[in-house]
């Protein structure tokens, strides 16, 4: 039997590698890609759901949905990256020809219209009841008290997969193309590249990533409930890749350890449950705090994107032009 | 008949947080996310107040102003700063300002839903048949009279002209000798407080919570792109169209679905017309302030 603390930070650090691959999903489309996505949370719900669906076996007495397939959970997995990328799919379609603001409300709006199609299609997904005993991998080949940690080394194992093959994408010329047109779009038009089927693309990418992370997210809770999938979400996944360094991958993993640390150190003390709810409401002020102060002192954050330096153009681009990360993002247009 | 009149209610009260909102996108051009926790801080600190005062009426009037004075500062100290760096520096800054704002409350009252200890008030009868009640009917009644006001106080006197000087053109107005922060921080005091009318109200037709700010922000942001983003007089007349549109679209919708149905609109609008009504009333286009929008 492993000690209580052991236990606690082994859950904290399976909960940041779920928010470490969402992060990882939307630093692609935001920070790889300029695309101000705030309904990530989209895409990591469609993933869970999906999953959860594929998975779960015949409803009992108490419950009231309609499917659930019983199937194996390779193909939960698959499914789940296929919901998100399906998800991400219809709503760039639909609105990626918006830019900015418009697009940031739009992609807010949809995410919270299918939180709400969750939360009431009870057939598809039982309501706010929820659907439980999750299937998880490698379940039966370990004993109850290991396993725990076992689950942490298999999202461990996602993680480093996913971050490899992101960076790669990020190398190659579809990432820099991405870079190119996050930088300046009319410009990487001109050279070539279609804006509008490179942002799906890339949209796509970040759907399959969060489709994959919804169904950790499963394996963790081992219930799912819609109220999992508020805004909240992409709120924390913002402030993770804002604070970890935008167009990062380093940086989003680094702040998405970081922060889920920070907001459970707190939960070793033994707290009274009223003023265990005070102090969470605390420790998100401080969250705020800090993310507000890393804006402002060190805007591009802590592990700052790494621009590619040519030697050549180097010389030709006055040296107090510097890049300025997420400001030129914004101010660049 | 009923679902009628509370829309207009619904209206009004998303009426007084999109102009307030829509007030600090036209004067500092940022997405301002902590506009709904404006909201929450008003219903909290009226709560507060009203306990301290045993007056519900005198707390949210101290209320209102207090949180104008808040808005004021957290312009002058969080925002102000920064704003040359662009505005998804300051979008995500309010994100920040939002969770500050949101930890706070729920840190110093706890989470539980609460009410305003108001006497419970029967509904006034026209032809024999309730309508309204006298709180309802207060809440319009102040709706109006801001919108109004608001309206001649652009149109019509000097501070409000000015105010518009600095929106159109910061650099301009300041070549003209006109001071921007001074004028920023009136939009800042009128949005805020306004915000906190805004967050009052919906806790006397229900009650408050935590989450009141991120679920009202959102119908904020979808009164002001139906408006269309600058445009003022357009997203007075959103809001009370999407106020009308999720009492009545309940009559057709499982009821569940009041909310998303403000979304829905939305993504509609987005989809079809993203210049929102003011592309299809030209009366509600006003000044052409669409030039900075464009580059949000």
């Amino acid at each position: 039997m492993m000690p209580g603390f052991v236990l606690f930070l082994i859950s904290s650090l399976t909960l940041a590698t779920v928010y470490a691959l969402v992060a990882l999903a939307l630093n692609f489309e935001a920070g790889v890609d300029g695309l101000w996505d705030l309904g990530v949370v989209s895409f990591f719900a469609a993933g869970a759901y999906a999953y959860a669906i594929l998975t779960v076996g015949p409803p009992d007495q108490m419950q009231v949905y309609r499917l659930g397939f019983g199937l194996p959970l390779w193909i939960g997995v698959i499914g789940a990256a296929g919901a998100g990328t399906l998800v991400a799919y219809l709503i760039g379609r639909a609105s990626l020809h918006l830019k900015h603001v418009y697009y940031l409300i739009t992609t807010f709006a949809f995410a919270e219209v299918i939180r709400e199609v969750l939360t009431n299609e009870r057939w598809l997904t039982n309501g706010t009841a929820g659907m439980y005993r999750m299937a998880q991998p490698f379940k039966s080949s370990f004993e109850t008290n290991l396993y725990p940690l076992v689950l942490l080394l298999v999202m461990v194992a996602i993680l480093v997969v996913v971050f490899i093959a992101l960076n790669r994408v990020t190398k190659r010329p579809f990432g820099r193309a991405l870079n190119a047109l996050r930088e300046n779009e009319d410009l990487a038009a001109t050279a070539g590249m279609a804006p509008y089927r490179y942002h799906l693309r890339s949209a796509m990418i970040a759907g399959a990533v969060a489709g994959i992370a919804g169904a950790c997210y499963v394996w963790f809770n081992t219930v799912i409930v819609p109220q999992q999938f508020t805004s909240s979400i992409t709120f924390v996944a913002w402030t993770v890749i804002v604070v970890g360094g935008l167009g990062n991958n380093r940086g989003a993993v680094l702040g998405a350890f970081l922060l889920i640390l920070t907001e459970d150190v707190l939960r070793l003390f033994d707290l009274s449950s009223t003023v265990a709810v005070r102090v969470a409401s605390a420790r998100v002020a401080v969250i705020g705090l800090i993310l507000m102060a890393v804006l402002r002192w060190r805007p591009r954050g802590v592990l700052p994107e790494k621009r590619p330096r040519f030697s050549r153009s180097e010389a030709l681009v006055p040296a107090e032009a510097p890049a300025q990360g997420l400001q030129q993002v914004g101010s660049g247009e | 008949m009923e679902n009628f009149v509370f829309g207009i209610v619904t209206g009004s009260i998303i009426l007084l947080g999109a102009v307030g909102f829509s007030m600090t996108l036209n004067s500092d051009h940022f997405v301002n996310v902590a506009h709904g926790q404006m909201l929450l801080l008003g219903a909290y600190l009226a709560l507060y107040f009203s306990k301290l005062t045993g007056n519900f009426a005198l707390g949210a009037i101290i209320s209102v102003i207090m949180t104008g004075a808040l808005g004021m500062l957290f312009y002058a100290a969080v925002y102000r700063p920064i704003k040359t760096k662009g505005p998804l520096i300051l979008l995500f800054t309010s994100v920040g300002l939002s969770y500050f704002i949101w930890g706070i409350v729920g840190a110093v009252s706890g989470s539980q839903t609460q009410a305003y200890e108001i006497p419970a008030v029967r509904a006034i009868r026209v032809f024999g048949t309730p309508l309204i009640t006298s709180y309802e009917l207060t809440i319009i009644l102040v709706a109006v009279i801001f919108a109004v006001s608001l309206h001649l106080f652009f149109a019509k006197t000097r501070q409000g002209k000015l105010i518009r000087a600095v929106a159109d053109n910061h650099d301009l107005a300041r070549i003209r000798g006109i001071n921007p922060l001074r004028r920023a921080l009136y939009v800042w005091f009128i949005a805020s407080g306004m915000a906190a009318m805004s967050g009052i109200f919906l806790g006397m037709i229900s009650s408050i919570d935590l989450e009141l700010g991120w679920k009202q922000i959102l119908i904020i942001l979808s009164a002001t792109v139906l408006g269309g983003l600058g445009s003022t007089y357009g997203v007075m007349f959103a809001a009370i169209l999407i106020g009308l549109s999720m009492e009545l679209g309940i009559l057709i919708l499982p009821s569940h679905y009041r909310s998303a149905i403000a979304f829905a609109i939305i993504i509609i609008v987005l989809l079809v017309r993203p210049e929102g009504l003011k592309s299809v009333v030209p009366a509600l286009r006003g000044r052409p302030v669409e030039s900075d929008m464009e580059s949000l």
